[in-house]
């Protein structure tokens, strides 16, 4: 391959990289505050993507205040399952399993109900290409990476600044002793889901400006959110954000390789072969 | 009581198809028995503790043997059939030492993983699978000729009801015996207290990759009748959502005792055709109903008799107390 199809594959690569670590972060997130592996999250990130499209082709606003509206929206509904459906099965990681494999078929049939089943699109207030070394890189895709690291730095600060921050990593490493010092898991929890789910409706509406849309998206996000947090480690930021990375560029480049389908495949195998040989993953910890 | 009451379902089940009107009431029948062993043949490998998502992928596995080995290796259905089961559950076997080393939903994903790595490589593999658009034009079973006088040349529907109806009764046998025997016990044993069990010399590991082994076994014979039922088999025939369904099925009827999944699977698979709203919106009440179950229900439609009897119970009790 050319030099400079593999820089562009490698761009388009880290634009992918910006989406999966959006996603990933929430589905850690949630993961290591209340145990269970949300697996309904790429219906949020469905949801998100469905919001902005609402804000910005149904009522004519603008795409920023429709990445704004979804976050607060889905963040909300993120709140509202915690207390619903995941509160009552705390610390019985299969029910909230079950309930939220139940969550997948819910959320993506109401959807269906309400939006139809067609893919959508909605315009994005980025256009035009910037050129860098020589590589052409749409702007869109470039806004995703800086959004993207703009988020981390932000969760970052969060919890290290923060009050709830610091009581969300408390409770990821020793939820009772978390809890005996007065902690209070309810309300973490809540801002745990609030924040995951805030992040995937941030990277539902860069994927909406990208391609289009449709009820049934959220499964791909969930297959790229899930292998990125065990191949980072899971439970660990920067274990997300190192996946995501490795994640984002093998699917930007591998399938410029080979076909689709052998990308696919090898990124599975590979995802099987650390859950077997190293759990922990690149970042995480033994347990 | 058990046992009578099993003789006369099934005898019920026998003239069932000369009451019926319409092939499409056969068909709806047919896919409820195929449903109730895959859903009971989850349960088998939920006892030892684990829930696997992988029932889609292994049919996969035993639709695309059964098919190719009828139509490329020139086998007889009736050959092709077990053998298929065995093949699936020899991958099963296979993979089920290094997967149930990952321990609850761990254990759960990787299956996931490895049904999306099945439907990837039938995709694939163009020369033997077709890709994307699978086999079709599957012949029908061989015919055969029972007991001298009967021919079954499987040209209706009902020829494959018997047939379904023939496996259904032959697994739930078998699945039957193999929860009652010392190996049930010992799965259970493990489910209830893994680390006591193996503290107690148990080879838990071993009886995990068992469980998982012999439920798999079942959906790749049941994957290689229901292509050879069709006539056709794609990538994404047993797809997730396929799945998510026999999970419901077993959850919604009931994991703790043998006939929960019977009951589930027979009642979700009929209860839509008889009603068409419910169809039209299958999933959403499909999952509904499956949150309402573990919310209201944890033991399922079929523990419902016996929690209304503890409630009575209790309000006697009650009653009398005052």
């Amino acid at each position: 391959m050319e030099t400079t199809a593999l820089a562009q594959s490698v761009l388009n690569g880290l634009a992918l990289s910006g989406i999966y670590i959006l996603i990933a972060l929430g589905l850690t997130l949630v993961m290591s505050i209340m145990g269970i592996v949300q697996v309904a999250h790429g219906e949020i990130y469905m949801i998100g993507a469905y919001s902005v499209y609402y804000v910005v082709a149904v009522l004519g606003g603008n795409f920023f205040l429709g990445i704004v509206v979804s976050t607060l929206f889905v963040g909300g509904l993120g709140v509202l399952l915690e207390r619903l459906c995941f509160r009552p099965f705390r610390g019985r990681a299969d029910r909230a399993f079950t309930i939220s494999i139940a969550l997948i078929l819910i959320l993506q049939n109401v959807v269906l109900a309400l939006a139809g089943g067609n893919p959508r699109s909605f315009s994005s207030p980025f256009s035009g290409v910037v050129h860098l070394l020589g590589v052409a890189i749409s702007w869109k895709r470039l806004v995703i990476v800086l959004v993207g690291l703009g988020l981390l730095v932000g969760l970052f600060l969060f919890i290290k600044l923060t009050r709830t921050g610091q009581a969300m990593l408390a409770i990821s490493q020793e939820r009772e002793g978390a809890a005996l010092q007065g902690m209070n898991i309810d309300r973490v929890s809540a801002t745990a889901m609030f924040l995951g789910c805030g992040l995937a409706a941030v990277a539902g509406g860069f994927i909406g400006s990208l391609f289009s849309i449709s009820p049934t998206m959220g499964s791909f996000a969930l297959m790229k959110g899930i292998a990125v947090i065990i191949l980072g480690g899971l439970g660990s930021i920067p274990g997300a954000v190192v996946g995501g990375l490795i994640l984002g560029l093998v699917d930007g480049v591998l399938p410029a390789l080979t076909t689709t389908h052998i990308a696919g495949l090898v990124g599975f195998a590979a995802i099987i072969m650390i859950l077997i040989f190293r759990p922990q993953g690149i970042g995480g910890h033994e347990g | 009581m058990i046992p009578s009451l099993a003789g006369i379902v099934t005898i019920c089940l026998c003239v069932l198809p000369l009451l019926l009107s319409g092939p499409y009431y056969v068909h709806v029948f047919i896919l409820t028995m195929v449903n109730i062993v895959l859903a009971s043949s989850l349960r088998l490998i939920n006892l030892s503790g684990q829930m696997s998502l992988a029932h889609g992928g292994m049919m996969t596995i035993g639709a695309y043997t059964s098919a190719l080995l009828v139509m490329k290796a020139g086998l007889s259905f009736w050959v092709a059939m077990p053998i298929s089961g065995l093949c699936t559950a020899l991958i099963a076997y296979v993979v089920g030492y290094p997967f149930v080393r990952l321990k609850g939903i761990y254990f759960s994903i990787v299956t996931i993983f490895f049904s999306e790595v099945v439907v990837l490589t039938a995709q694939q593999w163009q020369s033997l699978t077709g890709g994307a658009a699978g086999i079709f034009g599957i012949p029908r079973p061989n015919p055969v000729s029972l007991f001298g006088i009967l021919h079954v040349d499987f040209s209706s529907k009902v020829e494959f009801y018997y047939l379904a109806l023939a496996l259904m009764l032959i697994s739930l046998i078998i699945l039957y015996a193999v929860e009652k025997s010392r190996i049930g016990m010992v799965l259970r044993g493990v489910q209830q207290a893994d680390s006591l069990a193996e503290s107690v010399g148990i080879d838990t590991t071993g009886f995990k990759v068992l469980a998982f082994t012999v439920g798999s076994f079942f959906p790749g014979v049941l994957g290689a009748f229901y292509s050879h039922y069709i006539s056709a088999v794609n990538p994404d025939a047993f797809s997730f959502l396929f799945t998510i369904y026999i999970l419901i099925y077993m959850t919604v009827g009931g994991e703790k005792g043998f006939f929960g999944p019977v009951l589930g699977a027979a009642v979700l698979t009929i209860l839509p055709e008889v009603s068409r709203p419910l169809k039209a919106f299958e999933p959403f009440v499909f999952a509904a109903v499956l949150i309402a179950v573990i919310f209201f229900v944890p033991e399922g439609m079929a523990g419902i008799p016996q929690m209304v009897r503890r409630v009575k119970t209790a309000h006697e009790k009650g009653a009398a107390d005052a």
